[in-house]
């Protein structure tokens, strides 16, 4: 039941008063209360802000939940039209179901941008991106079942009991925006195993991720009690200083306890929140040739939030594309997965165009995929199973060389076969990006200092610009 | 690898005479050191490179059950049998699959580089000498010296400490207080002044019992000027309700309660059951010992009663993973491994403060706990399932299973009826109709004749509780293959699990008997059952000196906010030191003596000068001891929510009193019940909660993390419980008799504060009012009220 420690009030309020802010420095060196107690600071505290300069600040994980079969998007695989129906052994691998012959994706690829990357029909605006993508098409997982494999993209493991990366990258690196939450996860609707994906665990509270459905765009209820049902702003503004007249009182009575002062400062900070949070969820604040570029869509109104969000200085955005699991294709594969791919195409096109024209892609970090891909063999004819053997993801941005792809799967797209990236991998080299080292971000919890990555986990460092 | 040695061999290096590492390169026969190393140095890195993504731990989908990651497993072979003929190459089935002799080429991906194959050929035909398992094995395994190890200050023997000496000898209370005495007065620190009355009438009201005074209770106390008015009340708080409703959560924590399990369990059981076991045990102050044995293992205790199952639910609630059972058994079994590795986590650090999970992959690298005891201790788990089982008698209840069951038959007979009349009616012959009508009323004559069953059988809806039984779970494949998927097979007779290499269930080794931590010098073989009960009798028998120095330090971190081991859950070599070594042990020792009395060591606790100090830090105090390491002061500290909340219903009059029963929403407007009783759903957590510092159910929570952050400030401005707080406080004042403005000020400051404003608060409260003092609107006042509740007087302790 301890609270903040004195030294962290201290610190904290240290760092307000010297208008440094928590986002200039590591929160993990401040946070001065482990699960296990001080004694397992004294390696915590060794951190300094970032390992490394970082290359990028914030990041925007596009998350296709359901998981998106990479041969109709990235990862053409021509070899499937000459084997269709057939199951070679090397196409004989367990997944979820039981899946048949190898089922060829119609979908046409054309080399795109100056790079020539192969960039499906399906995605024809963000084919204008290719010269900005790293695909991975070498990505791999551990459970071919969305459960697992979604903590698993989440927090490096298949358990629900370890901290999610939003977690982590906030506890390594603060937030930039006091006035918002830093780690926002945005689904118009909820994913399979919904807040466990975005817990802390055993990390403070304040790492966890805050859920915003934004099925509904009022930005008054996006945050939970951002908006007051009875006063107004004005009374508001009177409450808060009477409240503050009343606890400088106490505290004087106390003789200056610092946490009473930290206490006040995150009083006035939801203060500020309320409209600062308000107008950043307000997409009525956006020009209509905005809005317009983005189109419609909850998944088109969840990018342009991301935009907002990361311009803000929230350093973590997730956006889940829908309610369940959208892209978990079972049946009717290729008339469904035209259809999601229109309602992503341009939204994220106009995602990246309008980061770049900001000025931010270059510090942020997107990345798009879902928690495993799907299987080449057709699962009653017309649907394709989970796939973890072998799946695309891509990045852009925030230090990534553009216009490459990165490791193969086999012939068929099954498998990964070459220069595999493990989602531990893509885990090390995010946190990489972000200027930390996944080895030594560390948390003593329940005696040994667990990481992101587990004992896992490289940097992959060919696709770092 | 080298680096990751090293950097293990710098750290082990530390602790000195605890391990001897073993030298990592010793092959099982010095003539043939240099074949194994042509094995460690050609082959194994090949295997790695090409094979290991399907023929090893690491792969999830293993293939042809062939494992090419360990000596043994590669001297095993896989479903065609062994793979290597030492000697002959050629009869070697990976030899001949590395050359496409017989149609199998592996890796899948194409002929590796003649080289390389000429390096496999080679090793089978000089023998395939591969260091022995053992041998690998040690690069996972130190060596153990237990008899240092017991050096530690926390294995050593607890005795009772001899009194300290001190100068400020009218000071102490309490024998606590001359430990705490002497740390001080060797520190250059003196004791703080005895806490005010209103202070400590506060303090003692929220640390016993969660809640602060009522109006009458605090006019009591502070009007009561009999010397003992102080332990009167503190006896009269622990014989009450509240105290075991707000220790109960203190106990939660520890056991990551939660009211709701995955929705794929069987949801007949009570969890609440549970949560209100807890709270009863500390109100009764059953023995903490026996308040233990019973959560671990009720069912196999003589004297259990049908209440007593409710115990079970410190295991029977722990959290559980989901199996898809299409997937094959070499992933499930991971996912069953680690749950078992969950309840050895939980257990071993609630009750002895070691951190035993940490030895399923390796020897634990830092305390004394072998991959031995590791799987020692979860073969009790892998034989303990969780069910539901009623509260009343077995026998009582036998007709009632008999009945289920036979209601499940008709059910499910029926749903086959119903499909049968709809296939009839779809196909619309000529006799159909006829046919149809006749099943029909053999369903209805099935429903009624469940309603019959339901009706006449006494107890048929007896409540459940979350309890456990001694059975063992194997998970088999479902049918010939691996892509057949798995099977979960329960198995009354209990089992001892092998030691998993690195910790993975497809890693087989040598079996371990179930038993306690070799540490604790006891290896007799649990025989009763899964062995739950002679595990609990091992905490507190063989390490019972460590169960109480653990619970002590729980206790006095409940009391403190800090432990005198600032690692309640870690007792271990990485653990913080006692801040006051002899103070723990004494208080251990007293505990145990004086019959492992919760409310005995709380009593001393609260009734001791050193609890009893102001918070109020001199500036000489603060340079000197800046953490209150000390303890010359009492730490000023934050409320739990639940504690907060509890504060603001109580001081409006809206608590309700009800105890123990079902959970509900904390976010339902109608919940006006302690929180305690709001509903944890560990898959589900009320944001509220979690950003409250409420710890994450899925996980034993040592102590709290508090956090002060912008969304608990946006609570405290809009958030809907203090909308409805100001407002019932605002009721309570009108239901008073009428009086000035002035006077309701005060009111209010006495229900919540239990003191008079100060002149400027009056001042202050007075302007917000507005100075025409006859026509407040309820509306202003309600915005006052609010503002009183959101104040920091009333969310920290002094």
């Amino acid at each position: 039941m301890k609270i903040v420690n004195d030294h962290i009030s201290n610190r904290r309020s240290w760092l307000q008063q010297t208008g440094a802010g928590m986002g200039m420095l590591g929160a993990c060196q401040v946070l001065a209360d482990s699960s296990e107690g001080l004694a397992d600071l004294r390696d915590q505290t060794k951190l300094n802000g970032t390992h490394f300069p970082p290359r990028a600040k914030r990041v925007i994980h596009l998350f296709m939940n359901g998981g998106p079969f990479q041969a109709d998007l990235f990862d053409p695989k021509p070899a499937l039209q000459k084997y269709e129906g057939q199951r070679p052994a090397s196409a004989d691998l367990l997944t979820e179901r039981p899946t048949g012959g190898l089922l060829p994706s119609p979908f046409k690829f054309e080399p795109r941008g100056q790079s020539g990357l192969p960039i499906s029909e399906l995605l024809p605006q963000l084919s204008q991106h290719a010269d900005d993508l790293c695909v991975l098409r070498s990505m791999h997982a551990d459970n071919p079942n969305h459960g697992p494999a979604l903590l698993q993209m989440n927090n490096g493991t298949i358990l629900p009991t370890r901290p999610s990366m939003g977690a982590w990258f906030l506890y390594g690196l603060g937030t930039e925006n006091e006035n918002l939450p830093g780690y926002l996860v945005l689904c118009p609707g909820r994913p399979v195993r919904f807040s466990i994906l975005w817990n802390s665990a055993f990390l403070p509270s304040e790492y966890q991720g805050t859920y915003v459905n934004h099925s509904s765009l009022d930005p008054d209820t996006m945050l939970p009690n951002l908006k007051n049902r009875s006063w107004s702003h004005d009374v508001q503004s009177q409450q808060l200083s009477l409240l503050r007249d009343l606890n400088e009182g106490y505290l004087r009575s106390r003789n200056d306890h610092p946490s009473f002062g930290a206490r006040l400062q995150s009083m006035e900070t939801a203060f500020r929140m309320q409209s600062e949070a308000r107008d950043a969820f307000d997409l009525n604040l956006e020009t209509k040739a905005t809005l317009d570029s983005y189109g419609e869509g909850h998944f088109a109104k969840g990018c342009l939030l991301a935009r907002r969000m990361v311009e803000r200085g929230v350093r973590f955005v997730q956006l889940y594309y829908g309610n369940g699991q959208p892209w978990d294709t079972h049946s009717n594969h290729d008339k469904t997965v035209p259809g999601l791919c229109k309602q992503i195409d341009q939204p994220i096109s106009a995602l990246l165009t309008d980061l770049k024209q900001r000025g931010l892609l270059e510090d942020t970090l997107v990345v798009w995929g879902g928690e495993f891909g799907r299987t080449p063999t057709s699962e009653n004819g017309s649907g394709r199973d989970h796939n973890h053997h072998g799946f695309t993801m891509w990045m852009a941005g925030g230090g990534v060389r553009g216009g490459m792809s990165y490791g193969n799967t086999d012939e068929f797209g099954f498998k990964a076969v070459e220069n595999k990236v493990h989602v531990h991998d893509l885990h090390a080299t995010i946190l990489h990006l972000l200027g930390l080292d996944h080895e030594r971000l560390t948390f003593r919890h329940s005696g040994r200092d667990f990481r992101l990555t587990d004992v896992f986990g490289r940097v992959v460092r060919d696709i770092i610009a | 690898m080298t680096k990751l040695l090293c950097r293990l061999a710098l750290r082990l290096s530390k602790f000195n005479g605890l391990w001897v590492l073993l030298v990592l390169c010793v092959f099982c026969a010095p003539m043939r050191a240099d074949e194994a190393d042509f094995f460690e140095k050609k082959i194994r890195p090949l295997f790695a490179e090409h094979c290991y993504a399907c023929h090893a731990d690491g792969a999830k989908t293993i293939h042809a059950s062939l494992l090419l990651d360990s000596v043994e497993s590669i001297r095993l072979g896989g479903d065609s049998g062994p793979i290597v003929q030492p000697g002959d190459p050629d009869a070697s089935l990976i030899y001949q699959s590395l050359v496409d002799a017989k149609g199998l080429q592996m890796p899948p991906e194409g002929r590796l580089p003649e080289q390389q194959i000429q390096d496999v050929r080679s090793w089978i035909a000089r023998g395939a000498v591969m260091p022995s398992e053992e041998t690998a094995r040690e690069m996972i395994k130190g060596e153990i010296d237990y008899e240092s190890s017991r050096q530690f200050w926390s294995f050593q023997p607890l005795e009772m400490a001899p009194l300290p000496e001190v100068h400020g000898a009218e000071w102490p209370e309490q024998r606590l207080d001359y430990f705490l005495l002497r740390g001080m007065e060797a520190a250059g620190l003196s004791p703080s002044p005895k806490a005010d009355r209103r202070t400590l009438l506060r303090r003692t009201y929220l640390t016993l019992t969660g809640l602060p005074p009522t109006e009458s209770q605090a006019s009591h106390f502070l009007n009561d000027s009999h010397p003992l008015a102080f332990e009167r009340m503190v006896d009269r708080l622990m014989a009450s309700p509240e105290y075991g409703q707000h220790w109960a959560r203190w106990w939660l924590d520890l056991a990551r309660y939660t009211d709701r399990t995955a929705s794929w369990l069987s949801q007949e059981g009570q969890a609440f059951y549970y949560r209100d076991w807890v709270a009863d045990a500390l109100n009764e102050d059953v023995p903490y010992d026996d308040f233990v044995r019973r959560q671990l293992a009720t069912d196999q205790m003589v004297k259990t009663t049908a209440k007593d199952l409710s115990a079970l639910g410190f295991l029977s609630l722990s959290p559980t993973y989901w199996k898809e059972l299409k997937l094959p058994c070499e992933i499930i079994k991971v996912i069953v491994a680690d749950e078992w590795e969950e309840r050895v986590d939980v257990v071993s650090r609630t009750f002895l403060g070691l951190t035993a999970a940490c030895a399923r992959c390796h020897d634990h690298k830092f305390d004394p706990v072998s991959m031995e005891d590791y799987y020692a201790l979860a073969g009790v788990f892998a034989s303990t399932r969780s069910v539901a089982k009623p509260l009343i008698e077995d026998a009582m209840y036998q007709p009632v299973e008999t009945a289920k069951k036979k209601v499940a038959e008709l059910l499910s007979d029926v749903e086959k009826l119903k499909k049968e009349t709809k296939e009839i009616q779809s196909k619309e012959s000529v006799d159909g109709g006829a046919k149809a009508t006749d099943l029909e009323m053999q369903i209805a004559a099935m429903l009624r004749e469940v309603e019959a069953i339901k009706r006449e059988t006494p107890y048929y809806d007896a409540p459940l509780v979350n309890a456990l039984t001694d059975e063992s779970l194997y998970v088999v494949r479902a049918g010939a293959t691996p892509q057949d998927g798995s099977r979960l097979e329960y198995r009354p007779e209990s089992r001892d699990l092998p030691l998993f290499m690195r910790g993975n269930p497809n890693r087989p080794a040598e079996m371990i008997p179930r038993r306690f931590l070799q540490l604790f010098g006891n290896e007799r073989p649990f025989e009763k059952g899964s062995g739950r009960l002679e595990l609990a009798d091992a905490i507190f028998s063989d390490a019972k000196d460590l169960a109480a120095r653990v619970i002590v330090n729980r206790v006095w971190l409940a009391f403190f906010g800090r432990g005198i081991v600032d690692t309640p859950s870690n007792f271990g070599i990485q653990g913080s030191p006692p801040t006051h070594p002899e103070l723990i042990d004494d208080l251990a020792f007293r505990f145990i003596q004086q019959g492992w009395s919760l409310k005995r060591l709380h009593r001393e606790i609260v009734l001791s000068s050193t609890w009893q100090q102001s918070s109020l830090a001199t500036d000489f105090a603060l340079s000197k001891d800046p953490n209150n390491q000390w303890w010359a002061r009492m730490d000023v500290r934050k409320l739990t929510f639940e504690q907060w909340r509890d504060s603001m219903l109580l001081g409006a009059d809206s608590l309700r009193s009800e105890i123990g029963g079902e959970a509900s929403s904390l976010e339902d407007p109608r919940n006006y019940r302690r929180t305690l009783y709001s509903t944890i759903h560990r898959r589900d957590m009320s944001t509220t909660m979690m950003i409250h510092d409420f710890p994450d159910p899925t996980q034993h929570s040592p102590k709290r993390i508090g956090t002060l952050t912008p969304l608990q400030g946006l609570y405290a401005l809009n958030g809907p419980l203090m909308l409805r707080q100001s407002s019932e406080l605002l009721e309570r004042l009108k239901r008073q008799e009428m009086m000035s403005v002035e006077d309701s000020v005060k009111k209010v400051y006495g229900w919540l504060y239990f003191r008079e404003p100060t002149q400027d608060e009056l001042r202050l409260s007075m302007q917000f009012l507005g100075q025409a003092t006859s026509s407040v609107t309820d509306q202003r006042w309600q915005q006052y009220l609010h503002v009183l509740l959101a104040s920091n007087e009333l969310q920290f302790l002094d």
